[in-house]
Order: C-alpha cells, then structure tokens, then sequence
C-alpha cells in the first residue's frame, strides 16, 4: 500500500519535472504571402468564434471600455459572430511593443489571432512572416474599396498605409501624425506670442533659446531621436529635408546620405545650441505634462496626458503642424497600426473581415473620438452635426492632424526578417549624434553600412 | 585592597584589547549608523515615494514636492474603478499559495528521494536538476507556451501555476536539510516497521518544519512578485495584479496615480507577512544564500 502510494507521487513529480524543462514540440511554420482564396459570405445563422488582438486593449480605462462597448455592439449586429479580445502577450510596459512577438509565439502554437491590430513599421514583416492575408483576395478589391466609401468616406492618404505590393493587407485603424505641442504660458513668459507658434526648425531653435533663457525651463523636445520613439516621425523630419530613410524601392539605405545627414544635424544643433534638452522619451513626456518644457513633437496619442498635465498644472495647452526646412514643404508621416486578418480559416477570415468593416466604420470612428480622443478616419465626421462636429469644436487640437493628412506620406517599413535590427540601428546612430554629440556623417555612415548587409539580398 | 582594585583597573584597562576591534569607538559607532542609517533611507526612499505619489490629487501627479500635499484617495478611487482589486488580490494569491505549495511537495519528495536512498544515477540525476536552475527562463519559455496550449489551459491560472510546480530552488535547499538529518532516526524509524513514505510525513517532515516554513514563505514571495509568465499567459485577462498594474501603462502615456496605488496594495500582503513573519523570512534567505 505504502510503496503504492509512492509509485505515483514519484511519476507526479517527474511529469511535473518535465513540464518545467519544457517538454513540448514546436513548429513554427513560416507563412509567406501569396493569393489566397476568397472566403465565402457566411450562411445564415453560421456560428463564428474570433479572437481579436489589439495593443489598445492592455490598457485599462477609456480603451477596453470602448473596445468592449464596441463588441458588444458588433454582437448585436451580428450575433452568430463571438469576438474574443486580448492583448498582446510579453513584457514590455508598452504593450505595443510586443505585438509581433506575440503574433509570432502563438504561431508556433498554430493558433495565432485571427484579426490583429499591428504597426505600419511591421507592415513588410506582417506580410512576409507573419502570414497576413491579402483583402483584396480575401473579399475583393471592390469590397474594399466600397468600406472606404461608406458613409464619410475614409481620408484618401490614409486608404494605402496598409497596402504591400500593390494589394491591401492591413485596413488603417488609429494614428497620428506629428504634432508640436507648446505651452503657451511658458511662450508669453519668454515674451512669444503663442498665436503665432513656429512653423520652421530655425524659428523652433529661436523659441527654445528663449524659453530657455527667459524662463529657466526646457526649450524644445523632439521625440523623434531616440530608439524608443521608433522612426516614424524621424522619418517625418527626414523627408521634409527631400531626404529618405530607404530608397522608393526599398532597396537601398538612404539615412546617411546628403539629406538626412543635414536634417540630423539640425536636431543635433538644437541640443547642442541649447534650444533643446537631452532628455528621454519618458522625461520629456513628464517634463511636458508638468509644465518643465516648452513644446514637444509628439504623437497625438499623448494629448490625453498633456491635457490632464495642462488642467493640473494650470497651463495651456495648444498644437500646430511639423516645422518646416526654410523653403522645403512639410511632409508629415503617420505612426499607429492597421487591423489585418491572419487567420487560414475561410468562415473566420469573413467574420475578421466583418469585425474589421464594424471597427472603421462611422458608428466605431464616433465612440474611439470621442470616447478616447483618437483621430477620426473618416475625417468628414468632424463636420457632421450627427457625427464629431461638437466634439471637434471641443478638441480644436485635431485640426492640426486632419490638416496634415493632406501632404502626409506612409511611415515606411524596413524589409527583410532584420528590419528591427535595421530600424533599432538606425535610431540608435541618431540617439548618439543628437543626445550625445557624435559626428552626424561618420555616425549615419557607419550604421548605414552596418545595416546594409541585413537587407534582404536582391531587396 | 589596593592590590585588589590595582587588578581592577588593570583589567579594565586590558578589556578592550580581548574584545572586537571598535566596540568602544563613538567615532566608528556614530559613522557606522549613519552610513547604515543613509542606506536604509536611500532603499526605503522609493516605497515612500510610491505611497506618497498614490497620495497626490490626480492634477499634482507630476510633481516632484517631496510631501504629498494636499493628500487625496482619488487615485485608489479610481484604481477600484478601472481595476477588480479585490478578484485580482484573490487570484494573485490563489496561484502564489498554489505555485509555493507545489514547489514545497515536489521540493521535499525530490529532495528526501536524494538524501535519503542509494539508486544507481543518482548523483548524474540530482546534477540534472541543478541543470535546469542554469538554464534561462527564456529557453523554455516558448516550448512550455506551446505544451499549454496543446493542454488548452492558456489564459487560466492554471497555466500559470502548472510549469512553475517544480523548482530546482527547492529541491537543492530541502536535499541540505534532508542530507544533514540523522540517518540514525531514519534507521530507527525502519525497524519500528515504518515505510519510507510515513518515515517521511511522520518523521522527516515534521522535524524539517522551520526549514520549510523558511522556504516557503520565500516561494510564495517570489511567485507573487512573478510577472513575465502571467504577461505571457493571461493575455484575455489581467487576472493577477502584476499585469493589472501593467494595465496603467501604454501608448496614451502612463495613468501614475491608480498605478502607484495599485502597486501599493500589492506591497501590503507580502509586507505584512514580512511582519508577521520576519525571523523566518530573513531565516529563509540565510539559508538559501540569496538576497
């Protein structure tokens, strides 16, 4: 009886040993994009479970809320439908960095999600590796043209930021694009008039020199150099140089030619000249909200935390556009991520596809405004007196957005399985010329040459 | 007399040589505390300033006073709001009770199986298991993510609990204590007649009491504390408060306030263990030789 009893509790405990060690298979296999079939309408009363994974739902408060006020309804509409919601899974303190981890672990299990909310900067990896399926395939080019169109129709620059060799794969869900924040009080403290904010890095250098000066706080902060920050609105201040920081064909590395070089060494000077203070992303954020600093470059995603800042602090709060070059037009770029369907399964591709309609659609657009403050896509809706126009009137600041949707250009993707590495590189480079002084030519070169050989051979 | 208080004297004089150099220096005394005094500041510093941070009205968040002032309870207000603490209290306990327990079975039988019997292997199993103490978290990470997903136990707290019911921690620091036993008792205990399955409960375990007390209150603080895993598994959910603090944290900034009073509720149960239980704890980290 004794040694019956000990039988089992030693094989227990070596199962629950191997458990541990980590006794499991994986494989993991690599999907590639390619055409796939058209997933078929669902039939009447066709029941459908989805999982949903979005960044925006691992935080708590307006986010999960809208989401699942927002599902709720999508249910009502469709109550053959079953939508999961989960957030990405890892570590990072900013979910949204580890979205394609996430995407990729649950791969190797042979269950990854089937809609994901993933980043523009993804956008070449989503395609190639993570196995996003083509829309235009999937429902036809027609249907996805026609969601664009519904209601008020969709800002035309925003329609492609998720499209990949010609096909869509990704429908744009939140982004931003640059905006520069500024105090006006610390402007009229430095004798600016905050109704005329700069529109160009000479008088954005002037401002911050002043502001510095006059009041003993920081000058200006542009959250576009630092690896945390990611490129996009690096790429923003590059272009508006008529610089890239890869080629159109996405074959070549560009960062360290002639004008990029330029446009970082104007955001070195602004350190160095004292106009800006060599802060990271998180200071400078806090910095703002606390009312240490007298303008930022930020994304818009941020004004909720400028705004409370602002009434705290008893500050005000305002935003204008990216500063130009003297005589070079402003191109803006986007940040934020696009809903793409992942899943192989033809009825869950059509509900993803549903989901997805539902999200972008005037109705979703209405509670993500005015419930979390994000930039409305169909932009039309800001005008409509059944749509944002009183939240528009409230929230002047997204003006400055939807004014720069216009001249705005994709944030653009590096390619290949490296292009973290490619992009993390490239920051890093920028990080030592603009924070702590290192020679902008030989700095970009060097990491330019560097980071060419992790390009995929042939582009 | 004279001679006596002579002899007095001259002892008293000598005293300080036979005992510990700096006992009687003030100099070193004083310079002593108050380096140790500055050290206790300086870690405690960070606990003041969570508390303190919870403390601030929502709009003095980024303030850098050093006193929290006015002081408000909206940040715990709207921590209960956004957040089920009460659920997340009871989860986050269940799997650290669950995960120190399994540990602390697994542990012992591991560890009285290698102490106690002679088997052929045995030496190249036990240094199997102090192997799997040096190989990294990550490593086993994915395989043991997908092994829960074939038992279709992601997204519970059983998939938390499961992979972490066995620790090498705890099998090498019972095999000690079981090791350094008198192997006259055991002897003893088997011709009283006693199997080696009630040698162990009836004689082993409750002379191993105080070592096990030590271990595992220090499993449970370690499962508490544990994120990484739970950020991996709970993705439906933030169903323990490691990830339920993280829900404050994203791309729309930092919410400060709910987070530091979050996280402060979170220090409470295992501050009040510590309390409650000091001498063990501190005895379990001597023992363990970690910190």
């Amino acid at each position: 009886m004794k040694r019956s009893l000990a039988l089992p509790a030693a094989a227990a405990a070596a199962a629950l040993a191997l458990t541990a060690c980590g006794l499991g298979s994986t494989a993991p296999a690599a999907p590639t994009a390619s055409a796939v079939a058209r997933a078929p309408e669902l039939a009447p009363g066709q029941e459908v479970s989805i999982v949903l994974e979005s960044y925006n739902f691992g935080q708590a408060g307006a986010w999960s809320d809208t989401f699942t006020a927002l599902l709720d309804t999508f249910h009502q509409q469709h109550p053959t439908i079953t939508v999961t919601a989960q957030k990405p899974q890892g570590n990072s303190s900013n979910p949204a960095n580890d979205t394609v981890s996430s995407v990729q672990a649950q791969l190797a299990t042979g269950a990854p999600p089937d809609v994901a909310q993933l980043g523009f900067s993804d956008l070449d990896f989503t395609v190639n590796q993570l196995g996003a399926k083509p829309l235009d395939d999937l429902v036809g080019a027609d249907a996805v043209a026609a969601n664009y169109e519904d209601g008020h129709p969709f800002a035309p620059k925003a329609r492609t930021l998720g499209d990949y060799n010609g096909k869509t794969y990704g429908i744009p869900f939140v982004f931003s694009t640059p905006v520069l924040f500024y105090n006006a009080g610390l402007f009229r403290q430095a004798g600016l008039d905050p109704a005329t904010p700069p529109t160009t890095w000479d008088e954005v250098k002037a401002a911050g020199q002043r502001i510095a000066q006059a009041t003993g706080k920081d000058g200006a902060y542009v959250d576009c150099v630092t690896e945390t920050a990611k490129d996009w609105c690096l790429q923003s201040v590059i272009r508006s140089n008529g610089g890239r920081v890869i080629s159109e064909d996405r074959t070549r590395l560009e960062f360290a030619d002639p004008p990029a070089v330029e446009a970082v060494t104007m955001l070195q000077d602004l350190v160095t000249s004292g106009a800006a203070p060599k802060l990271t992303q998180q200071q400078a954020v806090e910095g703002f909200a606390r009312g240490d600093l007298g303008m930022i470059l930020e994304s818009s995603a941020l004004q909720g935390t400028f705004t409370k800042g602002a009434q705290g602090g008893g500050w005000e709060l305002r935003g204008t556009g990216v500063p130009a070059f003297t005589g070079k037009p402003v191109v803006p770029t986007n940040s934020g991520a696009a809903l793409f369907v992942l899943s192989a399964d033809p009825a869950k591709q059509r509900a993803a596809w549903e989901l997805i309609r539902f999200l972008t659609s005037e109705e979703a657009y209405v509670q993500i405004s005015s419930r979390i403050g994000y930039l409305p896509l169909r932009t039309g809706l800001v005008d409509d007196p059944a749509g944002l126009q009183d939240w528009a009137a409230k929230n002047p600041l997204v003006r400055t957005n939807l004014q720069q949707m216009d001249p705005m250009e994709p944030w653009v993707s590096f390619p290949g399985n490296d292009y973290l590495q490619i992009r993390d590189g490239m920051m890093q480079a920028v990080e030592q010329v603009v924070l702590q002084g290192a020679d902008p030519q030989a700095t970009l070169s060097a990491a330019a040459d560097r980071q060419a050989a992790l390009l995929p051979a042939g582009g | 007399m004279a001679v006596i208080a002579g002899r007095a004297a001259a002892l008293e004089r000598a005293a300080p040589a036979d005992e510990p150099v700096g006992t009687h220096s003030r100099t070193r005394a004083v310079v002593g505390h108050l380096a140790l005094g500055t050290l206790g500041v300086l870690c405690a510093f960070p606990i003041y300033w969570l508390y303190a941070t919870s403390l601030r009205a929502p709009q003095d968040i980024y303030s850098l006073a050093p006193l929290p002032w006015p002081l408000s309870a909206q940040s715990y207000v709207d921590a209960f709001r956004v957040l089920d603490v009460g659920g997340l209290l009871l989860n986050t306990t269940v799997m650290a009770v669950l995960i120190a327990l399994g540990q602390l079975l697994t542990g012992l039988l591991a560890a009285y199986a290698f102490a106690a019997w002679e088997f052929r292997g045995k030496s190249l199993l036990y240094l199997a298991f102090v192997a799997t103490w040096l190989v990294p978290f990550q490593v086993t990470m994915l395989p043991n993510y997908v092994l829960l997903s074939q038992l279709g136990v992601l997204n519970t707290i059983a998939g938390v609990v499961l992979p972490s019911l066995c620790t090498a921690l705890g099998v090498i620091l019972l095999r000690q204590h079981v090791q350094a036993f008198p192997t006259e008792l055991l002897e003893a205990a088997r011709l009283d007649g006693r199997g080696s399955w009630s040698t162990l409960w009836t004689v082993v375990v409750p002379n191993l009491r105080p070592a096990l007390a030590a271990l595992g209150i220090l499993l449970f603080v370690n499962a508490w504390n544990e994120y990484f895993w739970p950020a991996l598994v709970l993705q439906r959910s933030n169903a323990v408060l490691q990830l339920g603090l993280r829900s404050f944290m994203g791309t729309e900034g930092n919410d400060w306030g709910p987070m530091m009073a979050t996280a402060g509720m979170a220090c409470l149960p295992v501050l009040v263990l510590y309390l409650v239980l000091q001498r063990q704890i501190v005895n379990g980290f001597v023992r363990s030789g970690l910190k």
